[in-house]
């Protein structure tokens, strides 16, 4: 058996080697270029196109410089779909990336399957992509919602533990899943929910909430309002007096570089789980943060610094599979461990969702400052995958 | 016992006194709209923008140094020309077609989504906020009220009896008033129609200028704002009655009233439905509203 391997592999070698020096491994990246989300798109592709530059320079994957193809997925899962198809189809991909919201990272999912191929998302959050409907062909490497709120979770008991917390999220989906999930995850450690309420998307006034937020005598507030709902939420709870004696937290996007500054004193103190934070304190992340601005004028954030690290995973599976053929890489993919500027990632076998470490960062003089940091294994939760 | 009074003290009260200030916020906002119908015959689409415009006015300016009280003088006055112009501009040239509602209806949507994006390229898309001029919060009965929504609430409600005074008390009141009332014969009596149109068209631009200053440090300021209360300041002028200033006051914390105490009964997602409801089943019922038009009998 073993020669067999070896004579194979000796055959291989000895009738591609001079193909595959010359041939670059081509990385398919289909993102929002354009839209809403062009924002998004625009971290991931210099968050990638960083990393590329790093290996290409240090010699590339096996000898073979990378070479990534951009395709703008107006982050339509229609359009993804299409844009993926001929990447993978026309230009023969060896492996594609880049899908930002989770509608497109579950459709291309499936037309990676189609096609034998495999891909990775940086970016989409939904609990889903890797529970319910994970994929042998989907690998996610960044965290997903409910690593942020079991981090979240767990540094609230710590500051309060037996915490009566309140709950407060816009009424859809999102909002919803939010708050049972940090809900459920609060109450695990021990934590009182004493309220939660749901107010309508765009809501102008948050004080007809008042009332039953102070009858509950909260300790903590959760919320997962996004935007404009957050000023409005936090300012007039400011003006109300009912941010004294609260610790405030809430889900990743409700306060944000967009709308900090509006909402003033009245972030104070926020907290919040996340995968990334430019604070990060060891040397590979300053080198990454130094290296990126310098590059592109502006800070990483989580997307930026997610895309970054997969190069650098795909870098890895491939050189331990010494080949990029789907299914040796993805043996290769699970249970491999990287190092990436959040620390030593690790690819879960069981459903292809990378573990990280997290941390919590909370509001101090305007800016985010990491307060503390939960161990990967901490805030995983159980593998619920069950299609393979 | 002890439990009606915990509700009462700490869900029903301060239910309905911050529904009274949104109830005062609304009716500022439909004012001048319903001065404009009732007047000129003219839905203007553009009133919330005309609001916004007033709000980013005075974040500006309060940014520039010039003190809260000051803005409350010299937006109105900056924004009386504006709305001058803008009717002698544009309204005028479309307001004499036969199909007056129609076009007057289009050019303010129109202008209204030219203004938005105007302020979005300005001012940028993120969200804003001047700070709250009076800070603090008082106690009554045990109900929490922060001394802004108070003073709100105070100043609210005088600018809305100064201008019912102006308009039902004063010459000048009486001269609007007949020219909505019977253009042609107030024209023969004198009175200079197109003048006292672009007059109010501006007065009206100015009262939502006003509202803007009023609730940025509430609301906060950000391009699209002027769709906020645009809805809902519709929904009080044609409950209230169109061009009726007691009809919109009373329609108007009415409203609000329903709005704020029914969320404590049904999903908040559901008050916007039952307030819209509530209008149409005016408008089949009683289509001229709770009070009539103005200048009308």
């Amino acid at each position: 058996m073993t020669k067999i391997v070896l004579a194979g592999l000796l055959a291989t070698t000895v009738f591609t080697a001079p193909a595959l020096a010359a041939d670059p491994i081509k990385i398919g990246v289909v993102t929002p270029l354009s839209g809403t989300y062009a924002p998004i798109g625009q971290q991931v592709r210099w968050g990638l196109e960083l990393a590329t530059k790093e290996v290409n320079a240090a010699g590339g994957i096996m000898g073979r410089q990378v070479q990534l193809l951009f395709e703008d997925e107006e982050a339509n899962p229609a359009v993804a779909v299409q844009k993926a198809d001929k990447l993978f189809e026309v230009q023969k991909v060896d492996f594609l990336t880049g899908t930002v919201n989770s509608g497109s990272t579950l459709a291309v999912g499936q037309t990676a399957e189609r096609a034998g191929k495999l891909i990775a998302t940086t970016v989409s959050f939904a609990d889903s992509i890797t529970t319910d409907k994970c994929s042998p062909n989907v690998f996610r490497v960044n965290a997903r919602a409910g690593q942020q709120s079991a981090a979240l979770a767990a540094w609230v008991v710590k500051q309060k533990p037996k915490a009566k917390v309140f709950l407060l999220g816009p009424d859809y989906e999102m909002g919803r899943s939010t708050v049972a999930t940090f809900k459920k995850r609060v109450e695990g450690l021990g934590a009182t929910p004493v309220g939660e309420v749901f107010a309508p998307l765009d809501s102008k006034d948050y004080t007809q909430y008042f009332g039953q937020l102070r009858q509950a005598r909260p300790e903590v507030l959760y919320t997962s309002t996004a935007g404009n709902d957050t000023v409005r939420l936090l300012t007039q709870m400011q003006d109300f007096g009912l941010l004294s004696n609260l610790l405030v937290v809430g889900a990743s996007g409700t306060v944000t570089s967009q709308n900090i500054s509006a909402i003033g004193a009245a972030a104070e103190g926020f907290g919040t789980g996340v995968g990334y934070s430019t604070q990060i304190d060891n040397p590979a992340n300053k080198k990454f943060v130094a290296d990126f601005k310098a590059a592109n004028k502006i800070d990483p954030d989580l997307y930026g610094a997610d895309s970054y690290g997969l190069i650098y995973f795909y870098k890895a599976a491939v050189e331990k599979a010494q080949s990029t053929d789907t299914d040796k890489v993805r043996a290769a993919m699970r249970d491999l461990s990287w190092d990436t500027p959040q620390g030593k990632k690790t690819m879960r076998a069981g459903d292809h969702q990378a573990i990280q470490p997290m941390y919590v960062v909370q509001v101090s003089g305007g800016a985010f400052k990491v307060v503390d940091q939960v161990a990967g294994e901490d805030a995983i939760g159980p593998d619920e995958c069950a299609r393979f | 016992m002890t439990a009606f009074l915990d509700y009462f003290q700490f869900v029903l009260a301060p239910q309905m006194i911050t529904g009274l200030s949104l109830g005062v916020a609304v009716v500022l906002v439909a004012l001048g709209l319903t001065i404009i119908f009732g007047l000129l015959d003219v839905i203007n689409m553009a009133h919330g923008e005309f609001y916004a415009v007033g709000a980013y006015l005075a974040l500006s300016l309060g940014f520039a140094g010039v003190s809260f009280w000051l803005l409350l003088i010299i937006v109105p006055a900056v924004m009386l020309p504006l709305g001058y112009i803008v009717e002698r501009g544009l309204i005028q040239r479309v307001f004499n077609k036969p199909d007056r509602h129609v076009t007057t209806l289009l050019l303010t949507f129109g202008l209204g989504l030219v203004v938005e994006d105007v302020l979005k390229v300005i001012f940028g898309g993120n969200t804003q906020r001047p700070p709250t001029p009076i800070s603090g919060a008082i106690d009554i009965m045990g109900v929490l009220l922060p001394n802004y929504r108070l003073f709100l609430i105070l100043f609210g409600l005088a600018v809305i009896a100064a201008v019912a005074l102006v308009v039902n008390r004063t010459r000048l009141g009486a001269v609007v008033r007949a020219a909505a009332f019977d253009r042609n014969m107030a024209a023969s009596l004198g009175v200079p129609v197109s003048q006292v149109y672009a007059g109010t068209f501006a007065f009206g631009v100015a009262l939502a200028g006003l509202a803007g200053v009023l609730l940025a440090p509430v609301f906060s300021v950000f391009p699209t704002m002027g769709r906020d209360f645009i809805f809902l300041a519709f929904t009080v002028v044609i409950v209230g009655g169109m061009g009726s200033i007691m009809g919109t006051v009373v329609a108007g914390l009415l409203l609000t009233q329903v709005q704020a105490l029914s969320s404590l009964i049904v999903s908040p997602v559901w008050s916007d439905p039952i307030l819209f409801s509530i209008m149409v089943l005016m408008l089949v019922v009683r289509p001229q509203g709770l009070f009539g038009r103005l200048g009308h009998a």
